[in-house]
């Protein structure tokens, strides 16, 4: 039964190891989104304050009817981001951005509460794809690493949904 | 049993294995605490302090997921702390520097993507890299690059909660080098006139890269946590591993393969429910307690 037991770790380790090594390497090589002298602002011909790549990216992986209001919970913290580059000069709007993306947060927490991180990291990933708009983004945190920001409790998330 | 049967369920045994560690916990709509409508019930304080790498809204979903797996416990723990209305709070370690210095050696020194190096803020292939590793060490190994202005503010926020007219126990689950800003605080609270009542502020360390948890409190840390360990070569005085991740299909996951996310703590077993454990046993201690 030892046996089998390490044996079996084994083999699950190496699956891990090699995995998540090929896993690494794909999203190594994956080519930029965008290229480094694109805007903070980029393209957003709509007006509905969020960049129309990241419009393509939310509609093309939250299309279904059941992932409707995934699709929109994604998009309220893609709008909040977006306007904390766009004014992460400003410490002031930073706090007021930093509360919109914490209330989107919640919402994405409401509806998908098993799920909530993965979809975070990609859609952030997909949001902060070039150096100048990681730079923004940290930068506006930095405006409001002393500051308190009220939390809504796991009961209430579900009201900071926008739609 | 032939060999073929033998290899066919051991293949059976480990789908089992990572499908359980894979499906994500099914959660119900979250409903108000019953404690909490009673204006009588003693109150708690439970404070997310986020690592090093943890941006604020990384924080969020931390402090989040804190949350929902302490609510979805909650009514399988022990009555006096049903009893008690748990409010949830971050104090932010403000690691936005760290993180530029993250960012700037995943894409100068390995030649990343921004898009990988967000991908992959916690996972094995950053926290492995010779490059990435020295970046993380500084801070974690080093006492003075935590500031004193985060402790007093920390400290300041622990002392209010527990004064009157809150009059709130506080319990702190610190992930990585919040820990060492959790310890600092704890003296500093513990430090200054009037002195609260002792045990009323207690410390669940997660991921913790400190040589010990003040005020007696317990700790979980991984040993498949990469960062700890590599901190642990460094710095010997360690705490030693004491859960693991098992075989948690995070382990493959560029997000969670280093095995040091505050999120793959609280999702994968036993490290999962030995932390809603340590956190039941730290409050059962502070109902005992009156802060006021």
């Amino acid at each position: 039964m030892r046996r089998w037991c390490q044996e079996t770790g084994v083999l699950v380790m190496t699956i891990a190891a090699l995995g998540g090594l090929l896993v690494s390497c794909s999203a190594e090589n994956s080519p930029s989104a965008s290229s480094t002298t694109e805007s903070i602002a980029g393209t957003d011909a709509d007006a509905n304050g969020v960049r129309d790549d990241v419009d393509r990216y939310i509609d093309q992986t939250y299309a279904d009817q059941a992932s409707a209001d995934l699709n929109k919970a994604v998009r309220q913290y893609a709008k909040a981001v977006q306007s904390s580059l766009l004014d992460a000069d400003s410490p002031p709007l930073s706090l007021t951005h930093a509360t919109e993306r914490f209330r989107a947060l919640e919402c994405l927490m409401a509806r998908r509460p098993s799920e909530f991180h993965r979809i975070f990291v990609d859609v952030r990933a997909q949001l902060l794809n070039t150096a100048n708009r990681s730079e923004a983004y940290l930068k506006a945190d930095d405006h409001v690493k002393t500051q308190t920001i009220p939390l809504l409790p796991a009961d209430q998330w579900v009201t900071a949904c926008q739609s | 049993m032939s060999v073929v049967s033998r290899k066919l369920s051991r293949v059976l045994w480990l789908i089992v294995l990572v499908g359980a560690g894979w499906c994500p916990d099914s959660f119900a709509q979250v409903q108000p605490q019953s404690a909490c409508q009673i204006a009588t019930a003693p109150r708690t304080a439970i404070y997310f302090v986020n690592g090093v790498t943890t941006t604020l809204d990384e924080a969020r979903l931390n402090g989040g997921k804190l949350e929902l797996e302490f609510l979805n416990k909650l009514p399988t723990m022990a009555p006096s702390v049903q009893a008690m209305c748990h409010l949830f709070f971050l104090n932010i370690n403000p690691t936005a520097g760290a993180v530029t210095d993250f960012l700037e050696a995943g894409q100068q020194r390995l030649g990343l993507t921004s898009t990988a190096v967000w991908t992959g803020l916690e996972g094995f292939g950053l926290v492995t890299s010779g490059a990435i590793v020295q970046v993380l060490q500084r801070p974690l190994t080093n006492a003075d690059q935590i500031d004193q202005a985060t402790i007093t503010r920390h400290a300041a926020a622990y002392r209010e909660q527990i004064a009157a007219p809150s009059c709130r126990r506080v319990l702190v689950v610190p992930h990585s080098q919040g820990n060492l800003y959790s310890n600092a605080s704890f003296d500093n609270v513990f430090s200054q006139t009037p002195n609260p009542p002792v045990g009323t502020l207690k410390i669940v360390g997660v991921a913790t890269p400190a040589d010990t948890v003040r005020g007696n409190g317990l700790y979980r840390t991984s040993s498949t946590d990469l960062l700890i360990e590599g901190i642990r070569r460094v710095l010997p005085g360690t705490l030693p591993p004491n859960t693991n991740w098992s075989f948690s299909p995070l382990l493959l996951s560029p997000t969670y393969s280093g095995g040091h996310s505050f999120i793959g703590y609280l999702t994968a077993e036993p490290s999962r429910t030995q932390i809603l454990m340590d956190m039941e046993s730290s409050l059962v201690a502070l109902a005992s307690v009156n802060p006021c």
